[in-house]
């Protein structure tokens, strides 16, 4: 009897310890299709990428973490961080040092390379492959569940995701423009269409003229640009870059955007990083890609001497 | 110039070395103390690591992992390049004949580059996973680096003493130095040109060339570079006396019995190889295989029986010293290594260009 009655104790607590287990162990398939698994949600957490740490802080998990890269500078909560280094030349020994549960890798910023050594250190590493807007938004309840703030990340999930459904309603049957997106100025950088910036210029119901170009970030002449004759350049870069920028395209009358006035700024910050910011500098670029289009030109944009 | 007997000068760069190295695994981001090295030395042999608190266990970890590998990388391939410095400097009989100056540096980049681009179209790609495949590609990176390494000297060594160049018996520096600006210039527009072919994990690799780092130190490559060093050191520091019959001339060396073809042979076959497994293991890191030759012939003497030891010696302790630095003056962060060894090179190097051109060195 009492032999029953122990067993029935040892079951009722082994079966309560293996569901407690149960609940607490996290499980994640990251970007590259690896299961990442926790014993329980990360304490301290390395960000390896300026959009990674902007991601945490989306989903209300900023105080986990114990290290991040130069450039991880938004929200401003981010700036008092330590740094470890830069995207692409960390210090390991710094890393291995914080004892960290969880590091946050970005496959084509920090390189196979360094996400392997990671690994081989004994670190747990989520990599993260940013590579279409439905992306950005799946990790962020992803990133949620590895730091056990899943209910604040699945509604910040929820709102990047009906946001994006609703531009793409808005914008993304109208017919087609071509647009230059112009990354740098010198020298003439644009993106090919493996990047997210492409897609955002597809939601807006925009062509990027330079698609099919065959490196990731393409450098051009202005010829090239002239040949191609967009119908819009849209300018990214800082704030005070803006003003030079645009400027600089006045030179080439013969351009289609420039005889229609439609150059246009977005700044980097708002579509470079693969944030949640992703889709207000999107609707900022489909505002832009649109209005003009349906009302013709508004004088405010003209650059005076008519 | 009054010079330092031998055995001293031997003994001032062995603690010299010993102190590099020991610094090398006590200094990081990290503060390690003493003791917990000592423990680590003494665990490693007690081998139960289960009962070690956590924090011990991640000191042991950065020391065995990160330090030591890293540390060891340094000093091989210090050693290599100054090593294959001294040699070459023998070879061309001219002490500018730099690996970085003279372009073997640069050609074996190119060979590396071309074998980073290709590599995945002629192994099928992704097929291997893991450690294998990574040192399968590491091991190929080498044979590239070697073939565009060898290549190099073979071209410049051609140029430079082609008969009517120069003065009769010497190689012409102005040839060997152009011939290297060339080489460097082909090779910078042949990655420029495989940048455009090459994915992402392939630019990384190749942006590597430019600015040589010891980061990515591990155990496969440690070992890699002890092999190749310990090939060069058995092919090279009997030569001491060949070269110095060299430096009389070809002719004259002929006449004292050398073989001056094998001779020749040898030295471009090796320190090409040498020049070839840094570049793989760590880029290209310039002017250690100028500065060091030259710091040991001026306390020394130009004698090659010890002058190819002590170069050896001192490139590793100089090397570990300079990656110290390079993890030290921006920490947590780092420089690459390239840096630290280019900005305590280049005032050497003109140094030197002033006392040619005044006609001693």
């Amino acid at each position: 009897m009492l032999k029953r009655y122990l067993s029935g104790l040892l079951l009722v607590g082994a079966l309560t310890c293996c569901a407690q287990l149960a609940a607490e162990e996290v499980a994640v398939v990251d970007g590259r299709g690896t299961t990442v698994r926790l014993p329980q949600p990360a304490q301290r957490i390395v960000s390896m990428a300026p959009h990674l740490t902007e991601q945490l802080f989306a989903v209300g998990a900023g105080g986990q973490i114990v290290a991040t890269v130069d450039y991880s500078d938004y929200p401003p909560a981010a700036l008092s961080i330590p740094r470890i280094g830069s995207n692409n030349a960390i210090s390991y020994e710094s890393i291995v040092g914080l004892a960290p549960d969880l590091v946050l890798a970005w496959q084509s910023g920090n390189g196979g390379e360094m996400i392997a050594r990671l690994e081989s250190l004994g670190l747990t590493v989520f990599v993260d492959v940013p590579d279409s807007l439905a992306a950005i938004g799946a990790t962020l309840g992803k990133l949620g569940r590895l730091a056990g703030t899943e209910r604040e990340a699945e509604r910040v999930q929820l709102q990047y995701q009906s946001k994006l459904a609703e531009l793409r309603r808005l914008y993304s049957r109208q017919r087609p423009q071509s647009v230059f997106y112009q990354v740098w100025d010198d020298p003439l950088l644009t993106l090919n269409g493996e990047h997210v910036i492409s897609e955002v210029i597809r939601l807006c119901g925009g062509r990027n003229v330079f698609a099919s170009a065959l490196p990731l970030v393409p450098k051009l002449s202005v010829e090239s640009v002239i040949a191609a004759n967009p119908q819009v350049i849209i300018a990214s870069g800082e704030e005070h870059q803006r003003r030079a920028w645009l400027k600089d395209w006045q030179t080439w009358p013969m351009l289609d955007a420039v005889k229609s006035q439609r150059l246009y700024f977005v700044p980097a910050s708002l579509l470079q990083r693969h944030s949640p910011r992703i889709l207000e500098g999107a609707e900022l670029l489909c505002r832009q890609l649109q209005a003009e289009h349906h009302s013709g030109p508004q004088p405010g944009f003209r650059a005076g001497g008519e | 110039m009054s010079r330092c007997p031998r055995p001293i000068f031997f003994s001032l760069v062995f603690t010299g070395l010993a102190l590099a190295m020991l610094s090398g695994v006590l200094l990081g981001p990290v503060a390690i103390p003493l003791t917990a090295l000592l423990e680590a030395v003494a665990t490693s042999f007690a081998a139960t690591p289960a009962s070690v608190d956590p924090e011990l266990q991640r000191q042991l970890l950065i020391l065995s992992a990160i330090r030591l590998p890293r540390m060891l990388l340094a000093a091989l391939v210090g050693a290599c390049l100054a090593l294959c410095g001294a040699a070459m400097q023998g070879l061309f009989r001219n002490p500018l004949a730099d690996p970085t100056l003279i372009g073997v540096s640069a050609g074996a980049s190119l060979g590396a580059s071309l074998v980073i681009v290709l590599a995945p179209a002629l192994l099928g790609s992704g097929a291997m996973g893991g450690v294998l495949a990574a040192t399968l590609s590491l091991s190929l990176m080498v044979v590239g680096a070697f073939v565009g390494g060898c290549l190099a000297v073979l071209l410049v060594y051609r140029l430079a003493t082609a008969p009517g160049v120069g003065a009769p018996g010497s190689t012409s520096i102005a040839t060997m130095l152009l011939a290297g600006i060339a080489i460097s210039a082909l090779a910078g527009a042949g990655n420029s040109l495989l940048s455009f072919y090459a994915d992402n994990e392939m630019l990384r690799r190749i942006s590597l060339w430019q600015m040589g780092r010891l980061d990515g130190a591990d155990w496969p490559r440690v070992g890699l570079a002890t092999a190749v060093l310990s090939l060069l050191l058995v092919g090279l520091l009997g030569q001491g006396r060949a070269l110095n019959a060299l430096l009389l001339g070809e002719s004259q060396a002929r006449y004292l019995g050398i073989e001056v073809e094998h001779l020749k042979r040898r030295v471009i076959l090796l320190t090409a190889l040498g020049v070839g497994v840094t570049v793989a293991v760590a880029g290209s890191i310039v002017f250690v295989g100028l500065v060091v030759p030259h710091m040991v012939r001026l306390v020394i003497g130009p004698d090659h029986r010890f002058l190819l030891p002590a170069s050896t010696l001192l490139g590793a302790a100089l090397l570990v010293v300079a990656d110290v630095l390079s993890r030290l003056v921006v920490a947590p962060a780092e420089l690459p290594v390239g840096v630290v060894t280019a900005l305590l090179g280049v005032p050497f190097f003109f140094s030197l260009l002033v006392r040619q051109r005044n006609g001693g060195v």
